[in-house]
């Protein structure tokens, strides 16, 4: 994927160890275990979600309170098709539910739904610029929301406010280098993801 | 291995990657479906948030130790900002005690006044109400769900449905309680309605929180009883929230709705003050209270059809059936009373001149007027002993 400001797979990353079975440095391959990038950046969203809740306004401003898990929902899929990354998905959408006050399995659903959707079309969007993995981002975003707009409606009968829901999409739109990142750390690092 | 051995016969049958994980997503998309559907937070009720009372307090814990380096910061640049300013703020505040010492006084001769005047009229008050004061650890501010985190619970005799208050106004209310933290409820949320009243022409209205900033102020009725600027407070009707707590002002939106802003919005919500209200819901027995009444408690049976004999119905040449005898339908207002025996068949009354169909004659207004059906309020059996007999005079 070429990404703009990075420097590709050259990058050692400090979780991951490149290992040499007796290849030549070049064909060497690395382990990317489950700790690497389903665990690891599961607990980093949980502590964003956690940090990003302080009762704290700076300058009489709220803190913005983008949804991180969706973040992973979209990035999961495309690096690889995993039976533990749904899990793990799962456990963050019923974090969510919890944490911010939400019906059980609310947040579980729409975040399942985006990666299912995604997993069924991984194979359109893996390669592509990034720009136009920026633009199927959006695309995911409206329809996660809209979930959401639509099962708030079910559960309470009451229409959300649209303006609200569009600055927690925007907030979630500054999340995008995560995607990138994370996409290129993962999606070709090793050769088991072929 | 040759494909035929006979230990390994699927060793080549790979199911597809995709569809096995679809399937996982598939499980779980059900399992939270069903978790959504059993999970109604329009019902909000004690038993709907303290099953998440532990998660609370294991969630509460990083957000304290991270709230309290930014309580200290805050602390320690109040400390400074007192001690640079306190000159201009001792002038100022001086001037403030010399209005407040004037208003004080007039408190106190008013609050003499109204203590005789309840007195004269026997008015029955409301006692002063404990509170218990907390600070806010933890916010959920999306418009999905609006809850804050307080670091007080059960310890402190903090309920559910407790009203939350800051020095300026409500904030919502406690819908989850643990021992040392407990949920609020945002006046904000999607859930939350709120009755209120608009100070000036005593109107009420139903605050509805959609997830923003401002409320929707929704069932205003009356012409001009509602205008910018008027001051809203909790009306105290359906007993959640005591009467006269301040909410807001009345604002109107670009899409022409009123709103409310919200007095506690002008300042940061870090201390909060719980009111321990027992609301209404929680002084009687909600049990007997809620339970819908039989119909056959509330309403009179309906009329049933005279059998008349043969001659009498021959002898009068109508073929209509008659409506029958209403002082049977006022004698069975309890059901058990529908099958008594003493409803005996009587003879038909005498017929006017041009006979109506039955069903278009309500036996209800049939007669004499001592016989209108009686609409008796419903008691429920646990108050009361047995079943009272219907009075003889209405026999």
């Amino acid at each position: 994927m070429k990404v703009p400001g990075m420097l590709g797979p050259k990058r050692r990353g400090i979780s991951g160890a490149a290992i040499n079975r007796g290849l030549r440095s070049g064909m060497a391959s690395k382990i990317v275990g489950p700790w690497d990038w389903i665990l690891a950046p599961a607990l980093m969203s949980i502590g964003l979600t956690l940090a990003l809740a302080a009762a704290f306004q700076p300058f009489g401003f709220y803190l913005p309170e983008p949804v991180s898990p969706l973040i992973l929902a979209f990035t999961w899929p495309l690096i690889r098709p995993s039976y533990f990354a749904p899990l793990v998905l799962g456990v963050l959408g019923l974090f969510l539910d919890m944490f911010w006050g939400a019906s059980l399995g609310f947040w579980t659903i729409s975040l399942m739904l985006v990666y299912g959707a995604l997993v069924t079309a991984r194979t359109y969007i893996v390669g592509q610029e990034w720009i136009v993995v920026f633009g199927i981002f959006l695309l995911t975003e409206c329809l996660f929301f809209s979930l959401c707009v639509l099962l708030t409606l079910i559960d309470t009968g009451v229409w959300p406010r649209l303006w609200g829901v569009v600055e927690q999409a925007f907030a979630t739109t500054l999340l995008f280098p995560f995607v990138l990142y994370l996409l290129e750390k993962y999606v070709h690092a090793d050769v088991r993801f072929q | 291995m040759p494909y035929g051995d006979n230990n390994k016969h699927f060793e080549h049958l790979k199911l597809p990657m995709t569809w096995a994980v679809m399937g996982v997503v598939a499980v779980v998309c059900i399992v939270a479906a069903l978790m959504f559907l059993g999970d109604r937070r329009e019902d909000v009720e004690p038993g709907a948030y303290n099953k998440r009372a532990g998660f609370d307090t294991v969630a509460s814990l990083p957000d304290k130790a991270l709230s309290y380096p930014v309580h200290k910061i805050g602390d320690g640049t109040n400390w400074l900002d007192d001690y640079f300013f306190a000159v201009r703020e001792n002038r100022s505040l001086k001037k403030k005690v010399a209005q407040l010492q004037q208003d004080h006084d007039r408190m106190v001769e008013l609050a003499d006044i109204n203590a005789r005047y309840e007195k004269l009229l026997n008015l029955r008050t409301e006692p002063p109400v404990e509170t218990v004061a907390a600070r806010s650890v933890a916010v959920s501010r999306g418009p999905f769900a609006n809850n804050r985190l307080i670091d007080a619970g059960s310890k402190k005799k903090i309920g559910f449905g407790n009203p939350v208050i800051t020095e300026h106004g409500l904030v919502g209310r406690v819908v989850g309680v643990s021992a040392d933290v407990s949920r609020v409820l945002m006046v904000t949320d999607v859930t939350s309605h709120v009755p209120v009243m608009i100070l000036r022409s005593d109107a009420r209205a139903m605050m509805n929180g959609d997830g923003g900033g401002y409320p929707k102020l929704d069932f205003v009725r009356g012409k001009d009883s509602v205008k910018v600027g008027d001051q809203i407070l909790s009306s105290g009707d359906g007993g959640i929230f005591p009467r006269g707590l301040p909410v807001g002002e009345a604002v109107k939106g670009v899409d022409g709705v009123w709103r409310v802003r919200l007095y506690s919005n002008r300042a940061p919500i870090d201390f909060v003050k719980v009111l321990l209200f027992k609301d209404f819901s929680q002084l009687p027995n909600s049990d007997t209270l809620l339970r819908t009444p039989a119909v056959s408690d509330v309403l009179p049976p309906p009329a049933q059809p005279v059998v008349a004999s043969a001659s009498a119905s021959s002898a009068s040449g109508s073929s209509a059936p008659r409506p029958a005898p209403s002082t049977a339908a006022v004698t069975t207002a309890g059901a058990a009373s529908t099958s008594t025996p003493s409803a005996k068949p009587k003879p038909p009354a005498p017929k006017p001149a041009t006979p109506k169909p039955a069903a278009s004659k309500p036996s209800g207004t049939s007669d004499a007027a001592s016989s209108t059906p009686e609409l008796r309020p419903f008691v429920p059996p646990a108050t009361t002993q047995t079943t009272s007999p219907a009075p003889e005079g209405q026999q």
